[in-house]
């Protein structure tokens, strides 16, 4: 019962980092940080166990790897910069917040453009 | 999964908020201010480190080399 856990320490995390906020916003902050990330690297450990699973998926069905990897990547820095975000905003940055959320949308544009330029190429060798 | 890291922080929080009562209340406003940047410095090392283990797990399991 492992989400017991998960449940058991995000309340203790929350509960102390709503006490230590009152005193001092910086340290509350600080608390409720390595609350999220000890539960991210928790489920992370999970996920990697899945994300490797699919690969060995992909691998058997000659998926070419530089497709999924990217999609992975994509995930990856979808979920990094949700988390960086939620935790801007909850200090009370929420400009900085919204920067971050612009940049992930960059990066992950940046990231899917040779799939892009792979399906347009497909279309056009398509049309005659 | 270690809840100690938690606990940690809080406790640096809860001390330093302490200090910071004790030193105002006996007037010594500037140590009030040093103690409270001696409590966050701690933290922020122990949240750093933290952050450094999940950076370097995210890139392995999410292939972000």
């Amino acid at each position: 019962m492992e989400i017991l856990q998960i449940v058991g320490v995000g309340l203790a995390g929350a509960v102390l980092a709503v006490f230590v906020r009152e005193r001092h916003k910086e340290l509350g902050i600080f608390v409720s940080l390595a609350t999220g990330v000890i539960i991210f690297l928790f489920a992370l450990q999970k996920a990697g166990a899945v994300l490797e699973t699919l690969v060995q998926l992909a691998a058997r069905a000659n998926v070419n790897m530089f497709y999924l990897v990217t999609v992975l990547k994509i995930m990856g820095i979808a979920y990094m910069a949700e988390f960086g975000a939620q935790i801007c905003r909850d200090a009370g940055e929420g400009s900085t917040a919204s920067k971050i959320e612009f940049a992930a949308k960059i990066l992950v544009m940046v990231m899917a453009l040779p799939i892009i330029v792979a399906i347009l190429e497909s279309i056009l060798r398509l049309i005659p | 999964m270690n809840i100690e890291l938690i606990f940690q922080i809080a406790g640096i929080g809860i001390i330093t908020s302490i200090f910071h009562t004790v030193l105002k209340q006996a007037g010594k406003e500037e140590y009030s201010v040093i103690a409270t940047l001696a409590g966050v410095s701690l933290a922020l090392i122990v949240v750093i480190r933290l952050i450094a283990e999940l950076l370097t797990s995210v890139k392995d399991v999410f292939f972000l080399h």
